[in-house]
This record gives C-alpha cells, sequence and structure tokens, in this order.
C-alpha cells in the first residue's frame, strides 16, 4: 500500500476502517509521499463523531483555573528627583555592627611627627654617608625598620591606622571617600599604613619646603585613590589647605555648563557650576579658612568687604555660579601670598584630563581638556610652568576601572618608571601611532622643546602589598569580626597569591566580599 | 513656560529637545546651535538666562525652517511638475518617485508624495 504510493504518488488506498482507529494524524503523517492527502484525511476524520463537547470547548458553569495578572503592587511614593542618585552616592563610614579595633593608632599629628624625625634621621645619616636621601626614602623606611630603635614611625607599617573625627570631615567633605571602597564593614574609617604611604607622607612633609609634583600610577585595585586619600588625611593633619577634585570626569563628560572665557588665547572655558560646587567643598573641607583674611586686593564682579576671612570668599563664590570663576582666582591668589600654609592640588582619574573633553567649541570642534580653566589651573602646577609659592603638592591619581586610555600618557608614565628603575632600554614612541598629544607630554612635564624646566613629574607605581602588610590588614579585619578565620601564614600566603601577588582590591575581594 | 520662536515649551525640557521639534533643526542643527552658544547638552530650557534664549531665538529666525523650509520643498515639488518631468509627475500621483517598485510597500510615497506635500 505505502510502497505503492512512493512509486506512483498517487493517492492511497487506504481502507477506511484504517483511518477511522487512527486516533493521532501523526500516524498518518508518517505514511510517506501522500503526507499531506493523509492530512487532510485525518483532518477530517479526527472530527469528533460523537455529538457531546468538543475538545477544547468550554461548557457553561465548569470551572477553569483563571490566573489574572495582577497589576504590581504600588509601594510608596516613587524617588524624588535626586533621591536615586542620593541613595547611589551615599557614603556609609560606619558599622555598629563591626567590633571596635581596641589599641588602634590615629593618624594625627604625633604619626606625622615621627614619619617627620624619620626623614631627619635620614638626611643626618645621609651627610654622615650611610646612603643617598634623594628619591630614596623607601629605603630609609626598610632600613629604619631594621634599627628598631629610632622612632620614626615605621612601625605603623602593615598597621591600620584609624583616622581622626576632624580628618574624616574634611576627608568626606572633599569626597575623598568613594562608593566602591569597603568603609562600610568597619567600625570606624582607617587606613592601612603601607611602605608608599610613609614614603609619600615623607614626601609631602619635605615639600612645605618645595614643590612636589607627583603620579600615582599603578593596577587596577592597588590602591590609587586610597593612597591619594591619605596624602590628603596627611595634608589634613599638617594643616595644609587641600583642594580636591574626585573624579576628573565629572570635569570633562560636558554634564555642567560652561562658558568661554574672555580676553584668553586659546580660549579657555570655565564651568561656573563646577566651579561654585567646588569652592563650596573647599570651605566646608578646610576649617582653617575661616580664620584668614584676605590680604590682598582684587578686582571682582561683585563688591566684597576688604577684611572678610578666606571662608566667607569661598561663600560668595559658592552661592553665585556666574562670578565662581573670578573668586577662585582671587582665592587662590590668596593662598600663593606669603605666610599661606601649603596647598595639597589632588585629582583623581587622570587620564579623563588628557585627551579631549566632550565639550563643544562654538566652532563645533571639541575642546581640550586642558582648555577648560580648572584644569588647565591645575595643568599648568602638575607640569611645573608654576609653583606653588608656599610649598605643597599637586598629585594626581591615574584611574584604571572605567578610564579612557591616553596614549600618551601611558607612554610617558612607563618611560619615567623605566628611567627611575634606571633601565638602559626606554620604551620609544610607536611611529605607527597618530594619538600622540604633545600637550598630554607637557602636562607631564615632558616633551621635546616645550618642556619645562621643572623637569618630569614624578610617578609612584603602585603594585601588591607586601606579605607582612596583607597580613597586618587581615588582621584587622579578623579584629574588626569581618573576617571569621585563622589568619595564619598560610591564609595570608593564599588570599596573598590568589590576589595577583597582594593586589589589596583583590584580597578584599577574595577575603570580605566573596562568599562561597 | 519658555518662549522661542513664538512656540512655548516647558521649563524642565531639555534645550535640544526643544530645537528639535522644529520642522529643520535635526541632531547636527541642535548641536551646532548648542556649540555657538556654549551651552552642554544636558541643559534645560528653564536654566537658560532670557539673554541666551533671545539670542537662540535670533539664531533661529535667520535660519531656513519651520514655513519656510516648507514652502521650499513645495517650490522645488512645483517646479518639477511645471516642467513636466517624471519626479514631478510621480510626485503628483503619489507614487515612488526615485525608481522604486510599486508591487508593495509604497506607503511611504502615498502618505508623503503630493504636490502641495505637508512636510
Amino acid at each position: 500500500m505505502a510502497t505503492n504510493c512512493i512509486r506512483c504518488l498517487a493517492r492511497p488506498s487506504l481502507p477506511p476502517s484504517f483511518l477511522v482507529n487512527a486516533s493521532s494524524s501523526l500516524r498518518i503523517q508518517s505514511l510517506p509521499s501522500t503526507a499531506s492527502m493523509g492530512k487532510r484525511y485525518a483532518s477530517k476524520l479526527n472530527r469528533p463523531t460523537t455529538n457531546g463537547p468538543r475538545k477544547n470547548e468550554k461548557v457553561k458553569g465548569q470551572k477553569t483555573l483563571r490566573i489574572k495578572k495582577k497589576p504590581p503592587p504600588k509601594t510608596g511614593k516613587p524617588p524624588q528627583p535626586g533621591e536615586r542618585k542620593a541613595m547611589r552616592k551615599r557614603i556609609v563610614l560606619s558599622n555598629t555592627n563591626a567590633l571596635e579595633v581596641p589599641g588602634m593608632r590615629e593618624l594625627d599629628k604625633g604619626l606625622v611627627g615621627e614619619w617627620e624625625m624619620g626623614i631627619r634621621d635620614a638626611r643626618r645619616q645621609a651627610e654622615e654617608g650611610h646612603w643617598v636621601l634623594e628619591g630614596a626614602l623607601g629605603m630609609v623606611a626598610k632600613e629604619g625598620a631594621k634599627e628598631g630603635e629610632a622612632k620614626n614611625g615605621e612601625g605603623v607599617i602593615g598597621q591600620v591606622v584609624a583616622l581622626q573625627g576632624q580628618t574624616v570631615d574634611s576627608l568626606r567633605a572633599v569626597e575623598a571617600f568613594k562608593t566602591t571602597q569597603g568603609w562600610g564593614f568597619f567600625r570606624r574609617p582607617g587606613l592601612l599604613i603601607r611602605e608608599e604611604s610613609v614614603m609619600l607622607s615623607r614626601k609631602l612633609i619635605q615639600a612645605e619646603q618645595g614643590n612636589l609634583r607627583l603620579v600615582i600610577d599603578g593596577e587596577r585595585g592597588t590602591g590609587k585613590s586610597l593612597l591619594l586619600l591619605h596624602a590628603m588625611a596627611t595634608a589634613f593633619v599638617r594643616g595644609w589647605i587641600v583642594i580636591n577634585i574626585p573624579e576628573a570626569q565629572e570635569v570633562t563628560n560636558a554634564m555642567n555648563d560652561y562658558a568661554p572665557l574672555p580676553n584668553t588665547n586659546p580660549t579657555l572655558f570655565t564651568q561656573p557650576t563646577y566651579t561654585a560646587t567646588l569652592l563650596s567643598r573647599i570651605n566646608k573641607a578646610n576649617p582653617i579658612l575661616a580664620d584668614m583674611e584676605i590680604s590682598l586686593t582684587h578686582s571682582l564682579p561683585i563688591p566684597i568687604q576688604s577684611n572678610i576671612s578666606l571662608s566667607r570668599l569661598c561663600e560668595l563664590g559658592a552661592r553665585d555660579p556666574d562670578v565662581a570663576w573670578p573668586i577662585f582666582q582671587a582665592f587662590w591668589a590668596e593662598l600663593m601670598a606669603e605666610g599661606m600654609p601649603p596647598v595639597l592640588l589632588s585629582l583623581d582619574g587622570l587620564s579623563n584630563i588628557m585627551r579631549e573633553s566632550m565639550y563643544l567649541a562654538p566652532d563645533t570642534s571639541k575642546v581640550h581638556a586642558h582648555d577648560l580653566a580648572l584644569i588647565d589651573h591645575f595643568v599648568n602646577y602638575l607640569s611645573g610652568k608654576r609653583r606653588l609659592e608656599n610649598g605643597g603638592a599637586v598629585l594626581a591619581a591615574a584611574s584604571r576601572s572605567h578610564a579612557p586610555t591616553s596614549k600618551s600618557m601611558e607612554l610617558v608614565l612607563k618611560q619615567l618608571v623605566e628611567l627611575q628603575k634606571g633601565e638602559e632600554e626606554i620604551t620609544e614612541k610607536d611611529p605607527f601611532e597618530k594619538s600622540y598629544d604633545d600637550r598630554v607630554e607637557w602636562a607631564l612635564g615632558v616633551g621635546s622643546e616645550k618642556a619645562t624646566k621643572a623637569g618630569p613629574v614624578e610617578v609612584l607605581k603602585l603594585k601588591g602589598l607586601s606579605k607582612k602588610e596583607a597580613r597586618g590588614l587581615m588582621e584587622y579585619w579578623a579584629k574588626s569580626g569581618v573576617l571569621r578565620k585563622k589568619v595564619d601564614e598560610k591564609e595570608v600566603a593564599e588570599k596573598w597569591a590568589l590576589a595577583g601577588n597582594g593586589v589589596v582590591a583583590e584580597i578584599e575581594r577574595g577575603a570580605l566580599r566573596m562568599r562561597i | 513656560m519658555v518662549f522661542i520662536l513664538g512656540n512655548n515649551f516647558l521649563e524642565n525640557r531639555l534645550l535640544r529637545h526643544c530645537l528639535e521639534t522644529f520642522y529643520g533643526i535635526g541632531t547636527k542643527h541642535s548641536t551646532r546651535i548648542l556649540a555657538k552658544f556654549s551651552i552642554y547638552p544636558g541643559a534645560r530650557v528653564g536654566q537658560l538666562p532670557t539673554k541666551t534664549i533671545n539670542e537662540i531665538t535670533a539664531e533661529l529666525s535667520t535660519m531656513t525652517i519651520e514655513t519656510d523650509l516648507r514652502r521650499k520643498m513645495r517650490d522645488n515639488i512645483q517646479r518639477l511638475r511645471d516642467m513636466g518631468s517624471y519626479r514631478g509627475r510621480r510626485h503628483a500621483m503619489g507614487l515612488p518617485v526615485r525608481g522604486q517598485r510599486t508591487r508593495s510597500q509604497i506607503l511611504t510615497a502615498r502618505k508623503l508624495n503630493k504636490i502641495e506635500r505637508h512636510g
């Protein structure tokens, strides 16, 4: 029967009894060559012959399961404008569930004073010819640790020190704390003192008589932003004035208003609202400004009294974005006047300012980040074109997460690190690369003709923690009750190795954040 | 409410969106206008000083937009029609002008192609 169909392609001569019994159309379809015909038969034949209710047909009065889709429940009010952003940017610095760690040292004048003593010791010993001081303060730290007698503050390396209340307030005001950092795990904010932090603190203390221009670089999660925070904390303890740009991308990504600055060539662009916010932050973070009076005369667009405090000056600028930039300049002139404390200018996310910004010039070309007045100001000091008159430091931290690449910056930093190491072969420019930027090289103090007299910036390349530091950190976690494990040599070595030789964020991720 | 070139806009609207409501202004022109007056892309109409709004209105009034642009386009179609060209005829017939097939999918042409074309 079926074979017959294959050959002749004719209608199959199916006996009616077979078809009636065929309950599933599948069986009929399985007949070869005449599938469509079979279907036709089947559809006819599958029809129920009885007069009863058909399949899938509703019967009156029969109960069926009805699942109605409920509208989503209305839970309270929708978030107000800005509420979600506030939640997103909320910084929690304390956790009452965490244990208090007994016997924590504070980052206070005493500790910083000890680091200062360390410099004197080092200088004295350098004079005696033991070792060279310049550029090798890290060496001093190691030697000092061996001696262990001199009170040079190196005993705290590998320990977590607490931040003082006043410092915390100031750091919060300059937005030095970030949401991605694990401050919310602990009872009070603390900082791990690393070898590099002592070195940086010493450099800062020395910079009170000079100028420090430093870029902090390192792989992702090596603690660049936290080292910047450490520098700011040291500066606050030493009574400096701190001006911090917490996220460079906020300045360059065209999310704030801008305006061309008249009589500038090339045209600079001010950012009134951002400058006003910056002034407000400066005022909040530096309480010492309230005791300082204006000493110079300024020509400002608004009349000001001649004897107001610098704090008041900042307040006036913060209140009115239109006059914020002239007031910032006046404020800066005051800071550079004689007898003022040193200044720390810091910025996080360096690569964001080492390229074109997202702002457009009137001819719709992109504005280079260095043509933004605020960045121009920062870069002038970073490059060494201008000097901080009363001493101080310009610090910039590179960012390695969600940061744009700047070919020139990468290259220059690489070259400078190689120079510092004293390597014979210095990386050269890629001759086929087109995106190098002379202005970036100039900003970092290198380049052929435009190079400034001050020379290139210093680069502090951060690596992973040493095992001693990692152990100190993990012990602190254990004492805080966050890490419920015995911290011994084996545990530390394991975490240290798994974290790519002590990359601190990875240690934290492995020990605190990852719950398996 | 802010008044730009005879139109009222709510204060919380983005300026670039307001500009793009005008016939003849798209992303390119709105970007150019914003850049010309140094206004950042996230600026809302209510934030801008009256002076800037007036300047923008002045800038818009020098551009061929809205009715002027529509008239220009109609003139162009009328010119094609008057000289009896194939394109003019296709416009008048409400059929595709640029050699598309007409077996299916000529909705856009049916909608738009007229001698007195609207937009």
